[in-house]
């Protein structure tokens, strides 16, 4: 195209002129991108806990003290007849028996070194059946049928356990996406507000193109391409806070004991193979369709 | 070249209207005097032509364009062919003179070869090829308006309309600038220009068309400024 170098010139005299303006514009656009990307970095965070965890979340039946302590191998009519019954059940995809002592092994594994250990003996753990389910959101449903069975001390959903935690994490998102929306709020009114200073202060310019016959491409497309390169820029530094956010809060955040294990944490690729397209994108078509609409509505073509 | 059908222009903001069922035809090759005072229509009647209004009612036609119907998108086509001049001048403060004369080419998307061609051309016809360098402030106002007749004829325009162009100028000056027009108008170039300089309307004895509170009040072939006054 003919006028490219032309536009591309006008584009940047324009932001050059108004620096002030320019930074202030870029860097309101930045926070809310990277306010978005945080809120996308959480979704995927949520998403992949969800996958960790309902893979192995099971619906725990725990047995009672006689049941514990009494049949090692579920072999008695109570524990035998419960078994078969999960087993049966439409909403059941599999039935594993664990003894009390299977259990307190694992126990011990879990928590090794840890000084909870000497607070607990065998006898503090029941003998379960983990019941994993076809639907894993149906699980309200086993716990009302087999609670009061006989042998039955109670019945966990482990779901209902995990819930906090992606309570906690989507609370993250939903905070993260709402400063994003009102920033995003902020950079939009910026940009629409720089573009008409613009439009301002070139109005001789743009009066003379218009007058000799200059098509939109000469008198409307710098100020749209200005308003990109804000968008492109705000959503560079954006990536450049989320990967300085996770190095230096993230990672450390998410490398406690407790944690580590139980949230996976955010990669580097997340940041900048997931994120980072996404807020260019983003970036680019906002401020372009800002820059579109104030064009459209504050300055006569 | 230029046809006006029984066009009327009332703006919102005003009780009278601007230009009252004015009609009247140019044909290619005329040069056309617009005269009368102030708020008699005279502008309105170019930004008619150039479309930076549409009538109220009435036909408006440049060319084969019939102007007040052109969808906005073909408008920049129809401006590309009408060349523009002002009382003030209008060039860039920042560019030099050669680089106001590019920007009419520039901005219509002509190639570099187009511009490095035209540009001296058109600097020659105005006389300023010695001033290619100038900046618009080291200018007079003679030379200035030159720049300017320049950069509206690089896209070799069917029509000029000047508006006022002598009336920042010395009367020396303003003979050479309508000098210059007639040249231009003897090559081909259709003009129409609106003015109140008696002294320059009478001294060309071209047509004259006479605006008075929006309405035609006189449309002479060889016509002075006017007998009264």
């Amino acid at each position: 195209m003919n006028g490219l170098g032309f536009v591309w010139r006008e584009a940047v005299a324009g932001l050059r002129r108004n620096v002030t303006m320019s930074v202030a514009m870029m860097l309101t656009t930045a926070i809310s991108l990277g306010m978005l990307g945080a809120g996308l970095l959480a979704v995927r965070t949520i998403d992949r806990t969800q996958d960790l965890y309902y893979s192995q979340l099971a619906v725990q039946v725990a047995l009672d003290e006689p049941t514990s302590a009494g049949d090692p191998d579920c072999t008695s009519p109570t524990c035998a007849g419960l078994r078969q019954e999960l087993q049966a059940d439409p909403l059941v995809a599999g039935v594993t028996y664990e003894s009390r002592d299977a259990a307190f092994q694992r126990f011990l594994r879990i928590y090794a070194g840890q000084s909870i250990l000497q607070l607990v003996r065998p006898q503090s753990l029941p003998a379960t059946l983990r019941v994993t389910l076809k639907d894993p959101t149906r699980g309200d449903a086993l716990v009302g049928e087999y609670s009061d069975r006989p042998g039955v001390r109670n019945v966990v959903d482990q779901r209902r356990l995990v819930e906090d935690l992606f309570t906690f994490l989507g609370s993250v998102r939903n905070g993260a996406f709402g400063l994003a929306s009102v920033q995003a709020l902020a950079a939009l009114l910026l940009i629409s507000n720089t573009i008409q200073v613009s439009a301002f202060t070139r109005r001789t310019e743009v009066g003379i193109m218009r007058l000799v016959g200059a098509t939109r491409w000469y008198t409307q497309v710098p100020f749209l391409i200005e308003a990109v390169i804000t968008g492109v820029v705000g959503a560079v530094l954006a990536t450049g806070g989320l990967v300085l956010g996770k190095l230096f809060f993230i990672d450390r955040l998410l490398s406690g004991r407790l944690i580590s294990n139980a949230i996976p944490a955010v990669g580097m690729s997340d940041v900048l193979l997931f994120v980072a397209p996404l807020l260019i994108v983003i970036g680019a078509v906002i401020a372009a369709a800002t820059g579109y609409v104030t064009l459209r509505l504050y300055v006569r073509s | 070249m230029l046809r006006l059908e029984n066009v009327s222009k009332i703006y919102p903001t005003s009780a009278r209207p601007a230009l009252d069922d004015v009609s009247m035809d140019v044909e290619p090759g005329e040069f056309v005097f617009l005269i009368g005072p102030s708020g008699s229509g005279k502008s309105t009647l170019l930004r008619l032509l150039l479309r930076e209004e549409t009538p109220t009612r009435g036909s408006v036609y440049v060319a084969n364009w019939n102007v007040a119907r052109l969808p906005n998108r073909k408008v920049p086509k129809l401006r590309q062919r009408m060349g523009c001049v002002f009382q003030d001048f209008r060039l860039l403060p920042n560019r030099s003179v050669a680089d106001n004369v590019a920007f009419a080419l520039e901005v219509t998307g002509k190639s570099e070869h187009t511009i490095r061609t035209v540009v001296p051309e058109m600097l020659e016809l105005v006389n300023l090829t010695g001033k290619a360098d100038r900046m618009p402030a080291e200018l007079s106002g003679g030379e200035a308006q030159r720049v300017a007749i320049a950069r509206a004829l690089a896209n070799r325009p069917l029509v000029l309309l000047a508006d006022e162009p002598t009336g920042n100028l010395d009367p020396e000056t303003s003979d050479d600038i309508m000098l210059l027009l007639d040249r231009i108008n003897r090559a081909g170039t259709t003009i129409v220009m609106a003015t109140h300089d008696r002294q320059i309307v009478d001294a060309m004895r071209r047509r004259v068309v006479e605006l008075h509170l929006g309405r035609l009040a006189r449309d002479d072939a060889r016509g002075v400024y006017g007998a009264r006054r």
